[in-house]
């Protein structure tokens, strides 16, 4: 029996001890399925007004179990699942995970291949930094324009990455020791060709972008991430480095063939949305930076070391932990392997877009809800990677 | 930063470039219209496998594949299904029966390909597999698997040139090894035993070992395990063929007239002297009767599939060599034998007081 209405209002306004009308919070789920959390997340807003006084990520909505699933697995059988993690870098996360094996392994990588790997992901990350911006803005109410020119470029990008490895995102295209396949003369050409476009592009992208008025004005002093926190709650990446913060592990570790390339590490003051959005910029140009030196120095030889096997694989006993700078952050692998070594006993990853995101709540307080969604979108997060 | 807006005119700008020259502009013109118009995938692009068969008139005969299941085993996501074929006495044949791939679960990595010894399953580039469902209509069964070698070289030229290189040299050294024995029905025949047998002791490895007549092969497995024997006599692969040389070779020229039964003495004793029985061919049980007298090594390779997949990450001499040595302790890396294998190398080592 359905209670009948009663005649009570169902707005009461009471008025507070000022004599102006006393107001609630209000809490405003964002997500799951929302275009502005990139993926299925959700963001629990607490609203007083329009201003944002409590958030709460809620993650966990795309937990696909592969930290359990890789250790059922061989070791070779958890590379085309990484691919999936941050499904937009693909190529980087072959590497990290390729990297900790190694580690583990003690397997040493040819020359050839260290050099491209480096080719594979500083393009990656141009791909990655001119999207996110393009995402970012499509945030901010720039429907489209910003993001698909972002996407005309990357498609030359991974045009090259179908040629090479045969498939355009979930490349599946380094291996312990080295890479699948080799780069032939006309991929390199094409590698070459992209490069030098790039720059020109770029200049056309802030020529859109930097100067933009609608831009400035949205992002900066918005979503602030003090350099302290930053480096308590352990931030990676473009993030850390807009807040101030002095570290790239490309820089730090040196891992590949990184510490022979002449490169600088931008580094931001503020570390408000639009610090964000230029430390990207930047990244790219020095990305280019790297990508004409390794192009001009790649030598000749094998593209995998002889010792790592394809099948039957066995890693003695021990742990390892593998780290590069992906375009988001350190991402890290830490691997045991234990009595028969076939399989990981410990398979655990460190992700950069999960850890950067613990920050949000600190960065959106005080800010407006349509602040949330640059913020959210200028940390870069893949939910492939935040949930696992 | 000049006028406030100056930015903004400037992006617009931009924006108008674009437009424009998205008209006229070649580099701009990046659509593609795709059912009128296809984008040509590189070589090197991948859907989903495919199996390989030679002769076009025997697809199902001239398939590369002999159902070792590495591939299943190895497969990420566990898309692949297959059963060996066997005849009607329980033999294995060294083909698929059944071979499954579900394209719904299939996520392209190219593993398959890679592990794969015989070049057998190799990447399509097909992209156009839509369906009117997704249960059944998406699990690709033998017949619809199974492509020529031309249609492989037709779209990967360089990487199936190279493959089928490597296949005609292995080709080569097979028919090179089988040479030999393919000379020794001559000297099998009763009357110019002597002068046959006289460059035998120059080549001795090559002549001591013979196939009795009533042993139960086809011509084919008959050429095929005569031309292994000599590969094995030949490398000497510790199987003290030096032993079995002289007496056979010794025994050969000493009773020329009676030929056949020469023949016969040597390799009535031969199996306890060198060579396993290893005909896959056979089912389980003749094969271990067969090998009853041989050393553990032979036993136990007899109880292999002995396809030479590499699965185990031997062939299948040095895997029997390995378990019988100790050094090799798991018994289950048989994959083309089954359970079946892994169970007879069980029970063998049991019987042989080492598990």
């Amino acid at each position: 029996m359905i209670q009948p209405l009663t005649d009570a209002p169902r707005f009461s306004l009471t008025t507070g001890a000022d004599g102006l009308i006393e107001t609630q919070t209000l809490e405003v789920s964002i997500g799951p399925q929302h275009p502005s959390t990139h993926g299925v997340f959700r963001m629990d807003c607490v609203l007083d007004g329009e201003e944002v006084v409590a958030l709460k990520p809620v993650m966990g909505y795309l937990h696909r179990n592969h930290e359990q699933l890789a250790e059922k697995m061989v070791w070779l059988g958890s590379m085309p699942y990484t691919d999936r993690l941050d499904y937009f870098n693909s190529m980087t996360n072959n590497w990290a995970y390729a990297l900790a094996v190694e580690t583990l392994a003690g397997i040493k990588v040819p020359e050839r291949a260290e050099y491209i790997r480096v080719i594979m992901s500083e393009l990656t990350r141009l791909l990655n930094h001119s999207c996110v911006i393009g995402f970012m803005l499509q945030d901010l109410g720039a429907w489209g324009t910003p993001l698909l020119y972002a996407f005309r470029e990357r498609e030359r990008i991974l045009d090259l990455f179908e040629a090479v490895s045969g498939s355009r995102m979930m490349c599946n295209y380094m291996r312990f020791g080295g890479v699948r396949v080799d780069m032939t003369e006309s991929d390199l050409a094409v590698a070459k060709d992209v490069v030098t476009r790039f720059p020109r592009f770029l200049d056309e992208f802030e020529k859109l972008l930097t100067g933009n008025e609608v831009l400035l004005g949205r992002t900066q002093r918005v979503g602030i991430l003090p350099k302290e926190l930053a480096i308590n709650a352990g931030i990676s990446g473009p993030m850390a480095r807009a807040s101030g913060v002095e570290y790239d592990v490309r820089k730090v570790d040196k891992y590949g063939v990184y510490g022979r390339f002449d490169f600088r590490v931008p580094v931001g003051e503020i570390g408000d949305v639009y610090d964000r959005y230029f430390i990207r910029v930047l990244e790219m140009r020095e990305s280019i930076k790297i990508l004409q030196q390794a192009l001009r120095d790649i030598p000749q030889g094998p593209r995998v070391a002889p010792e790592a096997k394809l099948r039957n694989f066995k890693i003695p006993p021990g742990d390892g932990y593998g780290r590069i700078e992906a375009p988001k952050g350190e991402l890290g692998f830490y691997l045991v392997s234990d009595e028969g070594g076939k399989l990981p006993y410990r398979y655990h990853v460190r992700p950069p877009s999960f850890v950067n995101l613990t920050t949000l709540e600190d960065m959106c307080l005080g800010h407006k809800v349509a602040d949330v969604v640059i913020i959210l979108g200028s940390i870069d997060i893949v939910l492939g990677e935040v949930d696992r | 930063m000049g006028f406030l807006g100056q930015g903004l005119l400037e992006g617009m700008v931009v924006t108008a470039r674009n437009f424009v020259g998205s008209y006229f502009d070649k580099e701009r013109m990046v659509t593609v219209q795709y059912p009128e118009e296809r984008v040509q995938t590189p070589e090197n692009s991948r859907t989903f496998p495919f199996l390989v068969f030679d002769d076009d008139k025997d697809p199902a005969g001239s398939m590369r594949c002999v159902a070792c299941k590495i591939c299943e085993t190895d497969c990420p996501p566990q898309c692949i299904y297959i059963v060996m074929d066997r005849d009607e006495k329980g033999k294995p044949l060294q083909r698929p029966k059944v071979f499954d791939i579900d394209l719904s679960v299939c996520m392209q990595c190219q593993i398959c390909v890679e592990v794969c010894p015989f070049e057998a399953i190799k990447m399509d580039n097909d992209y156009e597999k839509s369906q009117y469902g997704r249960f059944d209509e998406l699990v690709e069964h033998l017949p619809v698997l199974l492509k020529s070698n031309e249609y492989y070289n037709k779209i990967k030229p360089t990487e199936a040139t190279a493959v089928d290189a490597k296949l005609k040299l292995e080709k080569e050294k097979k028919a090179k090894k089988a040479a030999p024995a393919g000379a020794k029905p001559a000297a099998t025949a009763p009357k110019p035993a002597p002068v046959a047998a006289r460059p035998a002791p120059a080549t001795a490895p090559v002549a001591r070992i013979a196939i009795p007549d009533d042993a139960p092969f086809s011509p084919e497995q008959r050429q095929w395990l005569s031309g292994f024997l000599s590969a094995v006599g030949g490398s000497g692969a510790g199987v003290s063929p030096a032993t079995a040389a002289p007496t056979s070779a010794g025994e050969a020229p000493a009773e020329p007239p009676a030929a056949p039964a020469a023949e016969a003495a040597p390799a009535a004793e031969a199996p306890a002297g060198g060579w396993p029985w290893h005909d896959p061919g056979l089912a389980m049980p003749q094969r271990m009767d067969l090998a009853k007298d041989t050393p553990l090594a032979d036993k136990l390779m007899a109880a292999m599939a002995q396809t030479d997949c590499h699965a185990c990450g031997y062939d299948c001499r040095g895997y029997a060599d390995a378990i019988a040595g100790g050094a090799e302790s798991d018994l289950s890396l048989c994959l083309p034998g089954e359970a079946e294998t892994a169970n007879m190398l069980k029970k063998l080592m049991q019987e042989a007081g080492k598990a």
